[in-house]
């Protein structure tokens, strides 16, 4: 063995510019090949991160009042009163907000002890009603959910106190009350307004994606502000949701000349168009990925091409004195593997020194070594499939070429 | 000469249909994807309004809490809006030749007693809005500025808004109701899309300009509130009034100056102006007034994304290994041409005719790799497009962004001559070098 390596690097020093230039083909297709596949990985696990709510089967929509005379109340009870009218229609809330799709005042914070004594938590801030929890179709695991009579009328100024009651989920109890039962205790709003922790939900995503208080949210029984606009979240039965938003874009759009439904739209939709630059970031890099492996496959499978054309002779007399097919065959798949492995160690230069750029400069978190010895394996594998082919044509070459003069 | 080798290369490359084809669909992939992402990156980070970009400034005043900064990844800059008091009293200024403080509404539905009611972001703000930015006019014009000292209800449209409401025609003098109240229309805007929307990027960076534009002091004046803003400072916000004393930042201030010297003094102007705030307790961060010209406002504002600069990389990446792989497939086909140019040699042909010949060859496949490699970026902008497109009804965002123009063909067809010369030179260098008389022999 260590004889045939002899012989190859020898060879190798033949077109050393050729089998160079492969090489460093290979080192940037890992070092592109690692960091994107750790990339669209971080990406895959943000973007499938559990809701907590019902994406499937929830609408909302965007209502916004602009008539000088714009009856708010009135409208807020006539449309829950047609929405939950509806057949199909499990439940029915107004909101300021749609999670994973912004709304209005999104944000409140809450602290464990009046704001004096600790750093407020903050979290995503949602108004809903008695059927808040039903609507959105969270899983309630500890206390109750808002009864009729707690719900609050819309709060007339930003800094509205809190209502009495809130509902939070496991995330933020657990945040706000290490090691403790958070049901039945007390949290501060920011204006150190007591509210009474009632009940506690599984899981559930805030207005946004991007904020580092995504599970952190909590629920209030109050009616939404109507400026600028308010929503409706909508349940329905499974299969129902696409006959219940037709029928609401029919019917909210003409139903009141004084507001405009802005869109209607299901949380699916909302949680698409909140991943949308994830998503196409996902797909730059797997097409440019699979564009680069298809390249170096294409370079090695060349390179052993033209290898075994200009040895065509060589072959022969090695035949001619004796060697097998199958010692053919591992010669050109040794010599493969040879260049492939000088690229993968400059590519793992190459990598490290990406993914350090990527770190220091964009904050992306340090590559898992996993996922190099992953790439580094991937090339040599394709390296000999690469190879395959023409190993397997220089091993027909038969002996007798070796006694013309011209091959 | 040169008709000689194209000629030869030609015929070369026609000799070997499939290698060529391989040649220049790789050197056109790895055009393609740097012209798209160059393109990309060109749109966002462009200055959409250049020739101004040394006379127009970005107000901000940094006071916020002292305790934090407004923003805990930029630490080093000012909130990008500025309050209510503050913008007043700068506005007093006569320094800048022209300014605005301004703001959007948070609700905003346009009608007209004939069609039904549609939603355009309104936006209150100067009559010098308008010759400030270079906003141009299809009807009408700016309002005066009698009409701003006295909160006139007149309104200008955008383009988009007077088709939807009034087809197109010159409405200028008729009345549409905003948010249920009559204006008298006194301008509509020519078609207007300064991308990135550099005049206020707080919300979206590549959003279509407002449907509507109202003198500024309408707005306070009948309590309108706005789109945007931020606060600090736990106060009572329970009136308009409580707003328009308080600490939150919500008013955006662009100045006009024409040189050096009224910047200066603008500057100056700011610097008192915090100074002497300051001892009424108010601006009790280090002083950090600005005066920000457009290039730097886009910096500052992060409107070129962190993926975009990755994909910057990646597309360099990616156009390498597509040289390298050109460069190892001319290497080969060259030096296995040796024997045509050992009788080329020995014929006479000297070194440089032969590099000469060679290169010729090299530049045909980087040329045709170009073209291609143009074609395709103009297919993948628009996948692109397509793929950044949130839905149809919606203009804006990336989807008004990305098309070609002169510099896409521009950017290929300096990385086509970077292709000839990287991917050329070796591969003819190296046959030019070849010694005749071994590869006569064998013959």
């Amino acid at each position: 063995m260590s004889g045939n390596i002899r012989q190859v690097v020898s060879a190798l020093r033949h077109n050393r510019i050729g089998a160079l230039l492969v090489a460093m083909q290979i080192a940037i297709t890992l070092a592109v090949l690692v960091n994107a596949v750790f990339i669209v990985k971080q990406r895959m696990e943000r973007t499938s991160r559990p809701t907590g709510f019902d994406v499937e089967n929830v609408i909302a929509i965007a209502s916004a009042g602009f008539a000088q005379d714009f009856d708010y109340v009135t409208t807020l009870r006539e449309d829950l009163a047609y929405l939950r009218s509806l057949p199909g229609v499990i439940a029915a809330t107004a909101s300021n907000s749609v999670p994973l799709g912004g709304g209005v005042g999104v944000m409140a914070s809450l602290a464990a002890r009046p704001n004096a004594e600790v750093h407020s938590l903050p979290g995503g801030y949602f108004e809903v009603d008695e059927q808040g929890i039903d609507a959105l179709g969270v899983r309630l695991v500890a206390g109750r959910g808002f009864e009729q009579s707690e719900v609050e009328p819309p709060a007339d100024s930003i800094t509205a106190r809190m209502p009495k009651q809130i509902i939070i989920t496991q995330a933020f109890a657990d945040e706000l009350f290490p090691n403790e039962n958070a049901l039945g205790k007390t949290v501060y709003d920011s204006v150190d307004t007591p509210v009474t922790v009632i009940g506690i939900i599984e899981h559930m995503q805030a207005a946004s994606a991007d904020v580092a208080y995504v599970d952190r949210v909590s629920l209030v029984p109050r009616q939404p502000s109507s400026v600028p606009k308010n929503f409706y979240l909508v349940r329905t039965e499974p299969q129902q949701r696409d006959v219940v938003m037709r029928m609401v874009e029919g019917r909210m759009s003409t139903s009141n000349p004084d507001r405009m439904i802005s869109w209607v739209r299901s949380l699916e939709e909302v949680r698409r168009r909140a991943y949308l630059a994830d998503r196409n970031m996902g797909i730059f890099l797997v097409t440019i990925t699979a564009l680069l492996l298809t390249l170096t496959a294409l370079s090695l499978f060349g390179l052993a091409t033209f290898n075994v054309n200009a040895r065509t002779k060589q072959i022969g007399t090695r035949r001619a004195l004796g060697a097998r097919r199958g010692d053919i065959v591992r010669y050109f798949l040794l010599e493969n593997w040879l260049i492939s492995t000088i690229g993968v160690v400059l590519g793992c230069v190459l990598t490290l020194a990406a993914s350090y750029w990527l770190t220091r400069k964009y904050g992306l978190p340090r590559l898992d070594l996993i996922y190099l010895a992953g790439g580094v394996v991937g090339l040599w594998v394709l390296g000999q499939i690469a190879a395959w082919q023409p190993a397997r044509a220089a091993a027909q070459v038969p002996p007798a070429v070796a006694t013309r003069r011209i091959a | 000469m040169i008709r000689l080798y194209l000629r030869m290369a030609l015929k070369s490359l026609g000799q070997n249909p499939g290698l060529t084809a391989i040649m220049v669909a790789t050197v056109a992939l790895g055009i393609a994807a740097c012209v798209t992402v160059i393109t990309m990156f060109h749109a966002m980070s462009a200055d959409p309004i250049w020739w101004k970009s040394d006379r127009l400034y970005a107000v901000t005043l940094d006071s916020w809490d002292v305790n934090e900064p407004p923003d805990a990844a930029r630490p080093h800059l000012p909130p990008p809006r500025l309050t209510y008091r503050d913008a007043m009293h700068l506005l007093e200024s006569n320094i800048p030749e022209r300014k605005t403080v301004m703001y959007v509404a948070r609700t905003s539905i346009l009608s007209n007693a004939d069609r039904p009611p549609i939603a355009a972001e309104a936006r209150f703000t100067r009559g010098d809005f308008f010759p400030m930015f270079d906003v141009p006019f299809q009807y009408g014009g700016s309002w005066s500025v009698a009409d701003d000292t006295n909160a006139a209800p007149v309104i200008v449209l955008s383009k988009e808004v007077n088709e939807t409401l009034f087809g197109g025609d010159n409405s200028v003098g008729r009345i549409v109701r905003w948010n249920d109240r009559e204006f008298r229309i006194v301008g509509v805007l020519d078609t207007w899309e300064p991308q990135p929307k550099f005049y206020d990027l707080n919300r979206g960076h590549f959003e279509m300009p407002e449907g509507a534009y109202i003198p500024f002091r309408w707005g306070p004046q009948n309590k309108v509130t706005s789109a945007s803003g931020r606060c600090w400072k736990p106060e009572p916000l329970d009136s308009y009034e409580d707003i328009l004393g308080s600490e939150c930042t919500w008013q955006q201030m662009w100045v006009e100056l024409p040189d050096a010297a009224t910047r200066e003094r603008m500057q100056d102007l700011l610097d008192t102006y915090t100074t002497e705030q300051r001892k009424s307790g108010r601006f009790q961060r280090p002083q950090n007034n600005r005066l920000t010209n457009v290039p730097q406002w886009l910096i500052d504002q992060g409107v070129v994304q962190n993926d975009n600069r990755v994909l910057v990389g990646l597309a360099f990446a990616f156009l390498a290994v597509c040289l390298l792989n050109v460069v190892g497939l001319l290497l080969a086909k060259f030096l296995n041409a040796a024997k045509t140019i050992g009788i080329r040699r020995a014929l006479g042909a000297r070194k440089g005719q032969i590099f000469a010949q060679y290169f010729v060859e090299a530049a045909v496949v980087s040329t045709l790799g170009a073209a291609l490699g143009l074609a395709l970026g103009a297919l993948s902008l628009k996948g692109l497009s397509i793929m950044y497109t949130v839905d149809e009804a919606t203009r804006g965002g990336y989807r008004e962004l990305l098309h070609f123009d002169v510099s896409s063909v521009v950017v290929a067809i300096a990385l086509a001559a970077v292709a000839t010369v990287v991917g050329g030179f070796y591969p003819a260098w190296r046959a030019a070098r070849l010694p005749p008389a071994v590869y006569l022999k064998s013959q």
